[in-house]
């Protein structure tokens, strides 16, 4: 059974949501009912079946969508009454790594890590040494010339990685960030995510890999046919 | 607009023009041959007007006085003129100075007053105006001031025609306001086209840009850069052609366009014109560009 989050470290949390459903057709539910908090620094992995609304929830928590009923706060702002406006500059706190990537294929691979900055206004020095030290970070500094679409399918879930930590959010949101890549390359990826997490950012991972569960369930949700049916701990190896 | 903002916007508009030069170089064409036909216009009646002002320059207003007026009657009206409102310069032309004046100037003419005994033509006042009185309405006070006075006959001052040019002038400034209100708005339309086609073909960019945190000023800019540079190319290019044709086709025109301007020597928009003109098309871009992101903001 879920657990009561929204009683437990109410003040800690960065993300909250409050009986929160969404649906796209009237008496069809992608999410119902949900009722969460991820608090300051926690690690936490989103899991089901395809079609649970696990992508449904996290595009909800950075604001790619308004949820249909109750409430959600993100990073203190409530996202249900939040003006369009205001939803970039929460995005500018949130680092996405999207299912499929969602890299600029005209752009290069630092370009590609550099536009998570621009949007910030970083000045071009700092941008320049944060975006190197980035793509050192993911092992692509070799391959910062290069555009996406020369770049294997590892390479470009790295990037995506790169992107979304190069302006440290405080909240990193991964949609299957391993999805179609071989067990060591995902045992890399969760690698890096897990090292951001230990600086003290909140990361919610969707997966649905049972390997990775096992191994980073530190705290899993797990969702079914749009509804939260689990929040506990699964057997994560210390 | 920061530095980092500016330099990221300059370098996506680029890129996309890049990406789609086709389409660039219509909104650049389009821009330039509009920008040619008005620039045309404004060479025209810069021209004309250039010549107006020249009249103005030359405007004398010449008091024919009666015959029976003697030579000092003559140099009191020439003292009375001489305190006339307006009045810069009076020249007392005798009867014989008269027509001294007009062999010198019709020397081909200069037979046509052998065998009169004395000068056939009158005496007369040759008034120049100050310069801030060299106008219908300075002239009009004039006339008034002196009109009536003994001795004083006929006044001329070519009034009439320099009236009638001016009207040409000003229906060349309305002409080209109504071409103005035609090819604008097409051409507005073609850049925001222009825009649109860029903007579909750099989607699934923007919405990534969007999911990172873009704002809409981050997300516009690009775009309303490339609407500028588009629109000042094109003003270039309008240029640029209108120098051509001034230099190559004048001399072909040149007949017709003496109707036009007299004998005055053409000459090509000034430095400011010039910059106007590659202005209004960055300002023809931008407006383009502007009604496209709004048309996109509607929509969506």
């Amino acid at each position: 059974m879920p657990r009561d989050n929204v009683a437990r470290g109410a003040s800690d949390a960065l993300v909250r949501l409050f009986h929160v459903s969404k649906s796209y057709l009237a008496g069809s539910f992608a999410l119902r009912d949900i009722n969460l908090e991820l608090g300051r620094g926690e690690f936490a992995l989103l899991t089901g079946p395809s079609g649970a609304g696990k992508t449904t929830l996290l595009r909800l928590i950075f604001g790619a969508e308004r949820p249909s009923e109750g409430q959600l706060l993100v990073l203190g702002r409530n996202i249900s009454r939040v003006g369009g406006h205001s939803v970039a500059p929460l995005r500018r706190r949130i680092g996405v790594v999207f299912q499929d990537f969602k890299l600029l294929p005209r752009h290069t691979v630092e370009q590609n890590v550099g536009i998570a900055l621009d949007v910030m206004g970083v000045p071009a020095r700092e941008k320049r040494a944060r975006v190197f030290a980035m793509l050192k970070r993911v092992g692509l500094e070799a391959r910062r010339a290069h555009h996406p679409l020369s770049l294997s399918g590892g390479e470009q879930q790295r990037l995506a990685i790169a992107r979304a930590l190069v302006n440290r959010p405080q909240l990193l949101l991964a949609d299957e960030p391993t999805g179609n890549l071989d067990p060591d390359l995902s045992i890399e990826i969760m690698e890096l995510i897990a090292a951001f997490a230990s600086s003290g950012a909140t990361v919610l991972v969707a997966t649905h890999d049972h390997g990775l569960l096992r191994r980073y369930g530190r705290r899993v949700l797990r969702l079914e046919a749009g509804e939260l049916v689990d929040d506990g701990v699964s057997g994560a190896q210390p | 607009m920061s530095l980092p903002f500016a330099q990221t916007a300059l370098r996506t508009a680029l890129s996309s023009m890049r990406a789609s030069p086709v389409t660039s170089l219509v909104a650049v064409a389009t821009i330039g041959l509009c920008l040619l036909l008005i620039g045309a216009f404004v060479l025209l009646v810069a021209n004309m007007e250039r010549l107006l002002d020249h009249f103005g320059e030359e405007i004398r207003v010449s008091v024919y006085l009666s015959e029976e007026t003697d030579i000092e009657a003559q140099q009191q009206l020439a003292a009375r003129a001489r305190i006339a409102p307006g009045v810069l310069e009076v020249e007392l032309l005798t009867r014989e100075a008269a027509l001294e004046r007009f062999r010198q100037h019709q020397p081909e003419h200069a037979t046509l007053f052998e065998g009169f005994g004395e000068s056939p033509l009158p005496a007369s006042l040759e008034i120049l105006l100050a310069p801030e009185q060299r106008n219908e309405q300075g002239v009009a006070i004039l006339v008034e001031s002196l009109s009536g006075l003994p001795g004083i006959g006929e006044l001329g001052y070519g009034h009439e025609w320099v009236s009638g040019y001016a009207h040409v002038v000003s229906l060349l400034y309305g002409a080209a306001v109504a071409l103005c209100c035609v090819l604008l708005p097409a051409t507005f339309l073609i850049v925001a086209g222009t825009i649109r086609l860029s903007l579909y073909a750099r989607r699934d960019e923007i919405e990534i840009v969007r999911l990172i945190g873009g704002s809409r000023g981050f997300v516009a800019s690009p775009l309303l850069l490339e609407g500028i540079t588009c629109g000042a190319c094109g003003g270039l290019l309008g240029l640029v052609l209108l120098y051509l044709c001034y230099r190559l086709l004048l001399p072909a025109f040149e007949g017709g366009l003496s109707l036009l301007i007299g004998t005055a020597e053409p000459v090509f928009l000034g430095i400011g014109a010039a910059c106007g003109l590659i202005a209004a098309g960055a300002l023809l871009g931008l407006l383009g560009a502007t009604i496209a992101l709004l048309q996109d903001e509607l929509r969506s």
